[in-house]
C-alpha cells in the first residue's frame, strides 16, 4: 500500500506523525519504508536520528534518482543505521523499516513525463518490496503532490491501493487551509482530476489527521480555570462546526493526535521507554499513533458513508 | 432541579447500548417479548433523545458530541452509529409488515386474558398504542434520514436510506390510517347508566339532573357541531341532536368494528376491519392525542416530513384531536366552584374508578391549557392537583400494609377491551402500569408553563420527588440491564420482583420524562419582578456615580485607572444588556461596580483626612 502524507502548511507535524505511524507499523511486523520527497527540506534523517542523513544524503537520493542520475535511490536500514539507542535493534517480532532520504542540496523542480515515469518505477518496486510505503510529501502544492498524482494515476499504478493522509493542526487558519488544499481551486482533487484521476474515488481515498490537538476535558488541562476551560470547549464546539461544513469533519477523519511536549520540543519518534520508562510522553500519543497505523489498512476506516 | 437529564440520560444510554447490542447483533425483546409496540419502545430510548434534544443528535456524525459517543461507544463511533440506526430500524419496519406489504400494528404480548392464554387471532389484533408508537418512531425515522442523507455518498448506503424512508412512510400512513378508523363517538340516553354515570360525575354542587344536562348541552354545543361534520373513517353519528341524549368521544382499543374504509389517493393501503366497540377509552384518547400533537409539531412542518397525502390525513386527525381534547377539558373543569376532576377519583361513564384515570385526564387538560395560554389560578389549581395524586399513589407517601394503591403500579391499571373476543377467547385486557412516569410526565409540563415563581419551584420540587424518591429508586440495581427500569418490588415490600429483563414500555417513558425535563431546563429562568426592580435601582444608583467619577477624575488619571473605569463601564454594559431577562445577574453586576465605585472614593475621602 502507498500513502501519501501531505499538509497545508509547513510546522503541523506531518513528518513526525507519519514517522511514528511507520514505526507503529513496523514494530507491528509489517516491512514498511518511508520515503522523503519532502525535496525542500528533507529532515526524516533527524526524526529517525541517523546523523548522516540529519539533512538529507549527501550523494543518490531521491532528487537525484527522479532526475535521472543514478539509476537507484539510496535506502538505508534504520535499525542498523540509526544512532538512537532504541532504534539501534531490530526488535523481535518487527517488520523491516527503511528509509529513502533526499539529497542534502535538493530544492524544489518541475515535473518532466521521464519524472513520472521514474517515480511509478520506484512506487512499484516499493510496493513489492513493502506492505506499507508512506510518501511524505511537502506542505501546502508542490511539485511533489503534483508529482504524486501524476505517477498514481499512471496505468501501471491504477491496482495499487493509494491512501492520502492531510495532517493540520486543530486551529481556525489550519481547518480552512487544509479545506483549501483539497478542495480548494488547483487543490489535489482539482490536481488529480486534472492527471486523470476519478474525482470521487479520489475524494474517498483523502483522510485528514489532526494533530497536537489539545482536549479541552483532558486531565492535562487540570490547571486552567474554569472560564478558561468554558471558553476553549466553546471554541473546540465551533471549531468542529466549521470542520464539518468544509467537509473535513469527523466524517473525514483518519485519526488525532494530542498535543505532546516531546514531539513539540524534540521531533522524534516515541518509543515505548519513552513512555514507560521515563514517562516523558504521553500513553495517549502513542494511542493515538498505533490507532492512525491500525487504520491505515483497516477498510472499514476507510469506508466512509 | 435535581434531575439532571443530561447525565441520566446518558446513563440510560449507556446501559441501552449494553443490553441491546452486547456483541454485534440487536437484541430485540425484553420482559414483555417482542411485539410492535415493546419493539418500537426500545428504539425510541435511543431515537426520542436523538431527535428531540440538539445535544443528543447523532444524524451528523462530524457534530456528534463527544460524551454523547463515549455512553454509546458499544454502538460504535459516530461512523457507525448512524448506520446501525438505519440497520435496526428498517429490521423494525420490515418485522411488523405482512406477507403483502402491510403494515402490522397487533398488540401482542402486551395483551393479557385474565387466567387464559389470548388467541393467536386475538394476538393478531391492531390496537391504538401501536399507532400512537409507530407514529412517533415514524416520524423520529424520517427526520433522521432527512438530515442524515445529506452526508451519505456511497450508493448502497444511499439505497438503505431510501429504503427505511419509504417503509417509515407507508407505515405513518397505515398508523394515520389506523387512527382515524379508532375514532369514536359514544351516545347514549341521559337516564342510562352512562348519562347518569357522566352526570353524577360533573355535577359537584348538587344541582337538579336536568339543570346539570342542559349546562352540559350548552357547554358541548360546538363540539357537537363539530362531531356531526366529521366524515372520514367513521360510520353515521346519529341522535347527537337530541336533547335526550349526551355523548362522549375519543379514541378506542382499536379499529371500531364496521369503521367504512378511507379513499386515499394513489396509494392502496390494506385496510382491515375492526373489532373494538366504539367506546372512548380514557387511556388510549390521551395516547393518540399525543402522537396527533407530533404530526403537526414544528420539527414535522420545518422538516416537510410528511407528504400530501399524510398532510390530508394528518389534518382529519387534527380536528378529532381539537375537540376531543377541548371536550375532556370541558367535562373536568365543568360548572363553578370545585372542578369535577378535582373530586378524585375518576369515575368513567361504564362506572370505572381510579386516579389512574383522574391523571389521564388531567393530561388532556394541561396540554388544553397549554394551548389556550391558561390563567396562573387553572394552573396552580392542576399542580396542586398532581400533588395529591403523588401521594394519593404512595409515589411521595408511603403505603400502607396491604394498600390497594400499590396496584398502580403493578401490575397495573387494568382496562377490558370491549369488543375483543369477536373472533373467539376470551376478552383481551390490557395494563397500564406508567402511572409513576405519566405524573412525572405532567410534572415537568406544567412547572413549564406556570408562570409564577412559588408555584413553579414547589412542582420543581414534586417533580424532584417523584424521580429521585421513586423512579430511581425503581431502576434495576443490577443484573443484565442494569440502570434500566423497571423493578418496583425496589419500593413496595408486598411486590414480587420481576425478571432481570428490562422493561422497555417503563423505560421508554422515563426517557421521554427526561426528555421533557431537559426542554423544560433549557428554557429562560422566569423573571423575578422584585429582582427586576432590585436591578433598575441599583443600576440607577451605579449609573450617577459612574458619572460622578467621570466628572471628578479621569481621562488623564494613568493608565491603572483608566483600566479601572474601563472594566466598570463594560460591567454596566452588560448589567443593562441583561436586566430584562436575568434580573439577578444584573443586580450582582451592579453591585460589582458598586462595590468598585466605593473603593475609589474611599481612597479619596483617606487622602483628603476626612474618611
Amino acid at each position: 500500500m502507498l500513502v501519501f502524507a501531505t499538509s497545508d502548511k509547513g510546522g503541523t507535524g506531518r513528518s513526525v506523525t507519519s514517522s511514528n505511524v511507520v514505526y507503529r507499523r513496523a514494530l507491528s511486523g509489517k516491512d514498511v519504508s518511508y520515503v522523503d520527497f519532502d525535496f525542500g527540506s528533507p529532515t526524516a534523517g533527524a526524526i529517525f536520528q541517523i546523523d548522516s542523513i540529519t539533512h538529507g544524503t549527501a550523494a543518490g537520493g531521491l532528487h537525484s534518482y527522479l532526475r535521472g542520475e543514478i539509476p537507484e535511490p539510496r535506502m538505508l536500514d534504520v535499525w542498523s543505521e540509526s544512532d538512537r539507542e532504541v532504534l539501534r535493534s531490530q526488535p523481535p517480532g518487527a517488520g523491516r523499516m527503511v528509509i529513502l532520504p533526499g539529497d542534502a542540496a535538493g530544492g524544489e523542480f518541475s515535473v518532466s513525463p521521464e519524472m513520472v515515469r521514474r517515480c511509478v518505477d520506484l512506487f512499484l518496486r516499493l510496493e513489492a518490496e513493502f506492505d506499507l510505503s508512506l510518501v511524505d510529501l511537502s506542505a501546502g502544492r508542490s511539485y511533489a503532490t503534483d508529482m504524486a498524482l501524476a505517477a498514481t494515476a499512471e496505468p501501471a499504478l491504477r491496482g495499487l491501493t493509494t491512501r492520502w493522509l492531510v495532517f493540520h493542526r486543530w486551529t481556525r487558519q489550519h481547518i480552512l487551509a487544509a479545506a483549501a488544499l483539497v478542495f480548494g481551486e488547483r487543490g489535489i482533487i482539482d490536481a488529480g482530476t486534472a492527471r486523470g484521476h476519478d474525482s470521487d474515488r479520489l475524494r474517498r481515498a483523502i483522510r485528514f489527521v489532526r494533530t497536537a490537538v489539545v482536549d479541552p476535558n483532558s486531565e492535562e488541562l487540570a490547571g486552567l480555570r474554569p472560564a478558561q476551560v468554558a471558553w476553549l470547549r466553546d471554541c473546540n464546539y465551533d471549531l468542529r462546526r466549521l470542520a464539518s461544513q468544509l467537509g473535513i469533519g469527523r466524517t473525514a477523519m483518519l485519526g488525532s493526535v494530542p498535543l505532546d511536549p516531546v514531539l513539540q520540543w524534540r521531533e522524534q519518534l516515541i518509543s515505548d521507554d519513552d513512555v514507560a520508562l521515563t514517562e516523558v510522553a504521553n500513553s495517549s500519543t502513542v494511542e493515538a499513533f498505533k490507532l492512525l497505523a491500525k487504520r491505515l489498512d483497516d477498510d472499514l476506516a476507510w469506508e466512509g458513508l | 432541579m435535581r434531575i439532571q437529564p443530561r447525565q441520566q440520560l446518558l446513563e440510560v444510554w449507556r446501559a441501552v447500548a449494553r443490553t441491546c447490542y452486547p456483541g454485534d447483533s440487536w437484541q430485540w425483546g425484553g420482559r414483555d417479548q417482542r411485539n410492535s409496540i415493546s419493539d418500537a419502545e426500545q428504539i425510541l430510548c435511543l431515537m426520542g433523545p436523538a431527535t428531540q434534544i440538539t445535544t443528543f443528535k447523532v444524524d451528523l456524525p462530524d457534530e456528534t458530541a463527544e460524551d454523547v459517543l463515549d455512553a454509546v461507544a458499544a454502538l460504535g463511533d459516530s461512523v457507525e452509529i448512524p448506520q446501525l440506526l438505519i440497520q435496526v430500524l428498517t429490521q423494525y419496519f420490515q418485522a411488523y409488515t405482512d406477507e403483502s406489504g402491510a403494515p402490522v400494528f397487533s398488540g401482542g404480548s402486551y395483551f393479557s386474558a385474565g387466567a387464559q392464554e389470548p388467541t393467536p387471532e386475538q394476538l393478531t389484533l391492531n390496537v391504538v398504542d401501536s399507532y400512537s408508537v409507530s407514529i412517533r418512531l415514524a416520524l423520529a425515522s424520517i427526520g433522521f434520514v432527512r438530515v442524515f442523507r445529506n452526508v451519505v455518498r456511497r450508493d448502497a448506503l444511499r439505497r438503505a436510506v431510501e429504503e427505511l424512508e419509504s417503509l417509515a412512510s407507508q407505515r405513518l400512513t397505515a398508523a394515520m390510517l389506523g387512527l382515524l378508523r379508532s375514532f369514536a363517538v359514544n351516545t347514549f340516553d341521559v337516564s342510562s347508566e352512562y348519562g347518569q354515570n357522566l352526570c353524577r360525575m360533573v355535577n359537584q354542587r348538587q344541582l337538579t339532573m336536568r339543570q346539570v344536562v342542559d349546562d352540559l348541552q350548552r357547554e358541548l354545543r360546538e363540539i357537537k357541531a363539530g362531531l356531526r361534520d366529521l366524515t372520514v373513517g367513521i360510520g353515521q353519528v346519529t341522535d347527537l341532536d337530541n336533547e335526550n341524549k349526551l355523548f362522549e368521544c375519543g379514541w378506542s382499543w382499536g379499529i371500531i368494528a364496521g369503521a367504512p374504509r378511507i379513499e386515499v389517493g394513489a396509494q392502496q393501503v390494506p385496510q382491515p376491519d375492526g373489532v373494538a366497540e366504539p367506546l372512548p377509552y380514557l387511556y388510549f384518547t390521551v395516547v393518540a392525542l399525543d402522537c396527533i400533537q407530533d404530526l403537526f409539531s414544528d420539527r414535522t412542518r420545518i422538516l416537510g416530513l410528511l407528504d400530501d397525502e399524510q398532510q390530508t390525513l394528518a389534518r382529519a386527525l387534527q380536528i378529532r384531536w381539537d375537540l376531543t381534547q377541548s371536550y375532556w377539558s370541558r367535562i373536568a373543569r365543568f360548572g363553578r366552584g370545585t372542578w369535577p376532576l378535582e373530586s378524585m377519583p375518576w369515575r368513567t361513564t361504564d362506572g370505572f374508578e381510579s386516579d389512574y384515570l383522574t391523571l389521564l385526564i388531567a393530561s388532556i387538560m394541561i396540554n388544553d391549557l397549554a394551548s389556550r395560554r391558561a390563567s396562573t389560578s387553572d394552573l396552580q389549581r392542576v399542580a396542586e392537583l398532581l400533588r395529591e395524586l403523588g401521594a394519593r399513589a404512595r409515589i411521595t407517601r408511603r403505603p400502607l400494609p396491604r394498600d390497594p394503591a400499590v396496584s398502580l403500579h403493578q401490575p397495573g391499571f387494568e382496562l377490558v377491551l370491549e369488543g375483543s373476543e369477536a373472533l373467539g377467547g376470551q376478552r383481551l385486557t390490557w395494563y397500564l402500569a406508567d402511572f409513576a412516569p405519566q405524573l412525572l410526565k405532567q410534572t415537568l409540563r406544567v412547572a413549564g408553563l406556570l408562570r409564577d415563581i412559588p408555584t413553579r419551584g414547589r412542582t420543581i420540587a414534586l417533580a424532584d420527588q417523584i424521580w429521585e424518591g421513586h423512579l430511581l429508586r425503581r431502576r434495576m440495581a443490577g443484573g443484565p440491564a442494569a440502570q434500566l427500569w423497571d423493578q418496583p418490588s425496589q419500593i413496595y415490600e408486598d411486590l414480587k420482583p420481576g425478571g432481570d429483563q428490562p422493561s422497555w414500555y417503563y423505560t421508554e417513558r422515563v426517557v421521554s420524562c427526561l426528555v421533557a425535563a431537559a426542554d423544560l431546563v433549557a428554557g429562560p429562568p422566569l423573571p423575578s419582578p422584585v429582582l427586576a426592580d432590585l436591578a433598575g435601582d441599583l443600576l440607577a444608583e451605579a449609573d450617577h456615580l459612574f458619572d460622578q467619577e467621570l466628572l471628578s477624575v479621569s481621562a488623564e488619571a494613568g493608565p491603572s485607572m483608566g483600566t479601572a473605569l474601563q472594566t466598570v463601564r463594560a460591567t454596566l454594559r452588560r448589567a443593562h444588556e441583561t436586566r430584562s431577562e436575568l434580573p439577578g445577574t444584573a443586580a450582582v453586576l451592579a453591585m460589582d461596580v458598586l462595590r468598585d465605585l466605593r473603593r475609589l472614593a474611599s481612597a479619596r475621602l483617606d487622602a483628603s483626612g476626612t474618611a
